[in-house]
């Protein structure tokens, strides 16, 4: 097939790797230790339940921007729409109908899409190359003509990454995981044979979900070759429609997908909301279903561990005891926070200091902080064994293939210290004080954050729409690669940018990062916190001096005393 | 005492003669209002018009303005208003329910919830479990063995069996086991890692993924591809990504799971039409199209015919020719999962339209397949149009939300098509024996006494299974009594379907793997259908699965071994007379 020169330059191109000495490479990937100062044991909350979280608000001012932004923005929408659909007919095909048939999606549906997310669709999918550890490689684009297309001048910017879910910076070309890859690409090959009842399960199958059982606390563990396929397919091997999900508002969508397929019916509470939650427990137990009035078979309560857009943690102590007070069973899904909080990295249960035995089920996923992909359950050993027969995704779904097991398995034993003693204590250690350390500072500097202090999430607050790409492109434009979120992930008011913190990074990329962020945030006024989520000081909103933040801020993250919560 | 000069200023405004009569100090109050608001209307830019307006409506029309002024006041009460709850609701204090704290309590104490999962039926099925092989690499003899043959152990290292013959690999091809591929895999996790860490939209996608869209779009001849994390779930995202409520889906009454779980998740009207059979297929689409003449629709509605390639229950192929004749015909698009036929059918495996010798990109429209069946990587993808393709990015549940598959899946897959581009002998011996395999099914006279074979001759996957009248003779069952009790249970919503029938005969093709398996270490495999999922009809049985690796004469021996575990079992099941 032959291209035309126009053509081809739309196209990402594969990039040839860059030959760099060995050790330049490995500091790319996973920056080494500038010094013990800048390591954190975090420690176990002992049981005590979370007050409800602290959200700032913004002035009313902003809050009035934002909607009027987005005012603006519908209005021009429509506009354009309807001029577009009147005059440019051949640039709308996508929402027409052509002869007799209906458009693949309706003008209306796609709205959103079209006149508002295209705006700045070119801070959104980034291609990239190479490992995403502390730095990625991104390859250059130009838009044009309004991000109607892109084209790829072949070139690429190395960028300090906080947009990757690299928590424990496992993303590396070389050591121990990425030997052990190797290792199984010999062993086993890439194949993924068929479904794991059929002929899908290797020993290393059976070996890494032992491991990820004791790792966990729990008696067995089922592995998947995809974290939004074990939500999505896990619901519907044990609920029907005669059992109730209680579903936390800000679940992720993979849940709610698997709650459908199962037909179980579902309330939804509040996020984090322990009062609303039991007032809803309370009254469907005595309810029961609707229309027949029949008690319901189970009830189960959803809820993640760490929550992504918000960084904040489920209130644990508190789940399990309504869950015990009325007989309910609880589900955690630990995407986020397996290996990525607590003291040894096992998630939840570790930093509330909780058996595992008291939570049912434990899902989580592998793409986080172990550097592979797929997702688990784990519970207990008789409630696997019907797993194993009833989930659709072992029947019918590939397994994981080996190279990918190769390197759970040997993240997950460098975690437990089993592999390379020390290096997962240490990785552990960086990432909760790389947490703490940038969003204290942060806070001192006047944004508004989300999220519990040791959560490696960090939501900074943007509100304005346009502020987004500003915001984005800016820090691109640093060398910095940052993830900005939207409506439908959040409130449509609730804009925001994710700091995705990783053990990999050095505390001198973090005052590079705030240095940046605060030169920023200048320029877009977005320093607008009301003090309300801070430790009281002198009751002012903080607005420290970026010195003094770099200053006084390493040592300061480290006492819970700066914290609210 | 500006404000007290205003007030008479007002006052003298006033027409002098208000038709009713008033009270003075309602006149009185009403003066004084008047004057604070013509104060500040006077200081908004644009008041002093609105007092203008307001003063001439007094002085034209008195009633109309107090119909006005009672119908502002009326808004702004209705405003502050609490919302009445109009709705009957489920709340405890209800005055329907009037419960007492303590009977609530007692209410709560007595709730007894059934088991997390429902074990009853475990040990009855326990066989199931101990039947999973598992492949062993950790024999010392495993370097010498030589794909197919491979060791496995089953039932927790209790079984175990060394030099079995593999006729249950899903890899066809087996072009992913080749060095060079190899090769190319270990570089990418050298220069990339294993994991992609982040969905799509946010860094995940990289230069190795987008190369295999583009590549996976050049190999098949449609715009666009795009890459999903799993094959299983790509249809249950695809499927609902487009269709909303009032959308038509007209779909093949035999598809596989993830076509079932597609179609519930798609909000869509949905139709059947017979297995394969056109002629059903026409009626209904006739059918459908004079009772959307009738109801006169504002928008025309989006519509589907969906089916699979080879199917994952039965191993026949879709009559590719009819249904685009069909769907052109009355405006429908084509879906079709082509998780089994992409790679094995057609001179150089590209599917079931080069099988027809036809054109991929307008003969289907939605095309599913799989990375983890013939082209021996994982992962999933969808081929088909700019426009359809571009929207999955923001559209597909399963691929906003989850994490990029890791580099080295992807650029495998690459490699493979690139070999798959220069050489076509890999899919050529796949044909070659899936023909030999078949044929030896159809014309073996004993074995047609007691099974029938389902699947296609192109097919890689020979699926075959008891034929009716011996199940009738054991079994005292059929397709349709099955697919009667399934939908008995689906109406009772029990999660636990517990078929007697179907479950001995389920266990009686397990003794013929076994069979196979213990006598002349020849793995086979049953079909893996999860009876609880099922919600159209289906019935049990038996797969062989050819790959490039085996050799002729394997096969044949191999087969003549299996014909003697089947016919052993069987005919230890006719009764004697």
């Amino acid at each position: 097939m032959t291209y035309t020169s126009s053509a081809a330059t739309t196209r990402v191109k594969l990039i040839p790797p860059k030959e760099l000495p060995v050790l330049v490479q490995k500091e790319n990937e996973y920056g080494s230790l500038t010094s013990k100062e800048f390591l954190l044991e975090t420690k176990r909350l002992k049981s005590k339940s979370l007050g409800p979280p602290i959200m700032d608000t913004p002035p009313y001012y902003i809050v009035l921007i934002t909607y009027l932004n987005y005012l603006i923005l519908i209005i021009l929408g429509h506009i354009h729409d309807f001029l577009g659909l009147k005059f440019q007919k051949e640039k709308h095909t996508d929402v027409i109908e052509q002869d007799g048939y209906a458009p693949w999606f309706s003008k209306f549906e796609s709205f959103y899409v079209r006149r508002l997310k295209k705006r700045i669709d070119d801070c959104f999918a980034r291609p990239t190359t190479g490992v995403p550890g502390r730095f990625i490689e991104c390859i250059d684009r130009i838009s044009h003509n309004m991000n109607d297309f892109f084209t790829y001048p072949g070139s690429t910017t190395m960028c300090l990454n906080l947009s990757s879910y690299n928590y424990l910076g496992f993303a590396q070309s070389k050591g121990q995981c990425t030997d052990a890859a190797l290792d199984s690409i010999d062993k086993y090959g890439v194949q993924s044979n068929g479904p794991r009842t059929l002929i899908g399960t290797t020993d290393l199958h059976v070996e890494a979900e032992r491991l990820i059982a004791t790792f966990l606390g729990k008696e067995d563990a089922m592995i998947f070759s995809q974290g939004y396929g074990t939500n999505a397919n896990f619901f519907n091997a044990f609920l029907d429609s005669k059992c109730l999900v209680i579903s936390d508002e800000l679940n992720h969508t993979s849940i709610r997908t698997g709650v459908r397929l199962s037909g179980a019916t579902v309330r939804i509470f509040k996020h984090n909301d322990m009062t609303a939650l039991e007032k809803l427990i309370r009254e469907q137990i005595v309810l029961g279903q609707p229309k027949t009035s029949r008690p319901w078979k189970k009830i189960i309560i959803c809820v993640e561990g760490l929550f992504s857009m918000e960084g904040t943690l489920c209130n644990l102590p508190a789940l399990i005891e309504l869950k015990k007070k009325y007989k309910c069973y609880l589900y955690v899904d630990e995407a986020h926070s397996i290996g990525a909080m607590g003291p040894t990295g096992r998630g939840v249960c570790d930093v509330f200091g909780v058996d595992p035995n008291e939570i049912d089920i434990l899902m989580g996923t592998f793409t986080k902080s172990f550097g592979a992909a797929g997702g688990y359950i784990a519970c207990d050993k008789w409630m696997i064994d019907r797993f194993r027969l009833d989930l659709s995704t072992c029947s019918y779904g590939e397994s994981t293939p080996a190279p990918v097991l190769a390197q759970i398995i040997s993240s997950t034993r460098t975690i437990m210290g089993q592999l390379h003693p020390g290096e997962g204590a240490e990785r552990l250690q960086r990432i909760a004080f790389n947490s703490r350390y940038l969003r204290l500072g942060l806070q001192r500097l006047g944004f508004i954050v989300y999220g519990h202090p040791d959560s490696p999430v960090i939501p900074m607050l943007l509100y304005c729409p346009s502020k987004m790409p500003a915001f984005s492109r800016m820090m691109l434009q640093r060398k910095i690669a940052v993830v900005v979120v939207a409506y439908p992930a959040t409130p449509l008011i609730e804009s925001r940018v994710r700091f995705c913190m990783s053990a990999s990074l050095t505390k001198e990329d973090i005052d590079y990062l705030l240095r940046h962020v605060d030169e920023v945030g200048d320029k877009l006024f977005l320093k607008v916190s009301s003090g309300k989520a801070n430790v009281e000081e002198d009751g002012r909103p903080p607005r420290w001096s970026i010195e003094e933040v770099l200053e006084k801020t390493p040592q300061d993250c480290k006492y819970d005393r700066f914290f609210l919560d | 005492m500006v404000a007290a000069a205003s007030i008479d200023a007002v006052a003298s405004t006033l027409p002098n003669s208000i038709p009713v009569p008033v009270p003075h100090f309602i006149a009185k109050l009403g003066c004084q209002l008047s004057s604070l608001l013509t104060l500040l209307l006077i200081h908004i830019p644009g008041g002093t018009q609105l007092l203008t307006y307001i003063k001439k409506s007094i002085h034209d029309d008195p009633y109309r303005a107090a119909v006005e002024i009672g119908l502002i006041v009326y808004g702004i009460l209705y405003w502050l208003a609490k919302p009445k709850r109009t709705k009957k609701s489920y709340i405890l204090n209800d005055s329907k329910l009037l419960l007492s704290e303590r009977e609530i309590n007692d209410l709560i104490e007595d709730w007894e919830p059934e088991p997390l999962v429902d074990a009853s039926i475990l040990e009855e099925q326990r066989w199931r479990l101990q039947s999973i092989p598992v492949i062993d690499t950790v024999t010392d003899d495993t370097k010498s063995l030589k794909q197919p043959f491979i060791n496995i152990s089953r039932d927790d290292n209790k079984e175990f069996y060394k030099n079995v013959l593999n006729l249950t690999s899903h890899n066809f091809l087996q072009i992913s086991s080749l060095p060079q591929v190899l090769d190319v895999a270990k570089q990418t996790v050298e220069n990339y890692g294993v994991g992609a860490c982040g969905p799509a939209g946010f860094y995940g996608n990289q230069d190795a993924h987008y190369t295999t869209e583009y590549k996976l779009a050049e190999f098949f001849g449609t715009e666009g591809a795009v890459l999903y994390g799993q094959d299983f779930c790509v249809a249950a995202s695809v499927i609902p990504a487009f269709t909303k409520r009032g959308d038509l889906i007209v779909a093949d009454d035999q598809v596989s799971l993830s076509i079932q779980n597609a179609l519930q998740l798609s909000r869509s009207t949905i139709y059947y039409f017979k297995h394969n059979d056109m002629e059903s297929l026409e009626n209904l689409l006739i059918e459908l199209n004079e009772s959307e003449k009738l109801e006169k629709l504002p928008a025309i509605p989006r519509k589907f015919i969906v089916t699979e390639g080879l199917f994952h229950n039965s191993g026949d192929l879709a009559p590719l020719p009819q249904l685009t004749r069909l769907k052109n015909k009355y405006k429908f698009r084509l879906f079709v999962d082509e998780t089994f036929s992409l790679g094995v059918l057609g001179k150089t495996g590209r599917g079931l339209s080069e099988h027809f010798n036809m054109d991929r990109s307008s003969s289907i429209d939605i095309t599913v397949g799989s990375m983890a069946t013939a082209f021996g990587s994982s992962g999933g993808f969808v081929l088909g149009d700019h426009i359809m393709t571009f929207h999955q990015h923001i559209g597909s549940n399963a691929y906003c939300f989850s994490a990029s598959l890791p580099a080295y899946t992807v650029l495998t897959l690459t490699k493979v098509l690139e070999i798959m581009d220069q050489d076509n002998s890999a899919v050529n011996k796949v044909q070659v024996l899936s023909k030999m395999l078949h044929d030896f099914f159809i014309t073996d006279d004993q074995l047609s006494k007691f099974v029938e074979v389902t699947s296609d001759e192109q097919s890689p996957v020979l699926h075959f299974r008891l034929n009716q009248s011996f199940r009738d003779l054991i079994f005292h069952y059929s397709m349709d009594s099955l697919f009667e009790t399934i939908i008995k249970f689906q109406q009772k919503n029990s999660t636990t379907r517990f078929i007697e029938n179907f479950e001995n005969e389920e266990k009686f093709l397990q003794k013929i793997v076994d069979k196979a398996l213990i006598k002349h270490n020849i793995l086979i495999s049953r079909n893996t259908i999860v009876m609880k999922h099922e919600s159209l009809p289906c019935l049990p049985s038996l797969k062989i699965c050819v790959n490039a690796n085996i050799s002729e004469k394997i096969l044949v021996d191999a087969l003549a071994n299996i014909k003697e575990s089947i016919l052993h079992c069987c005919q230890e099941l006719v009764p004697k007379n």
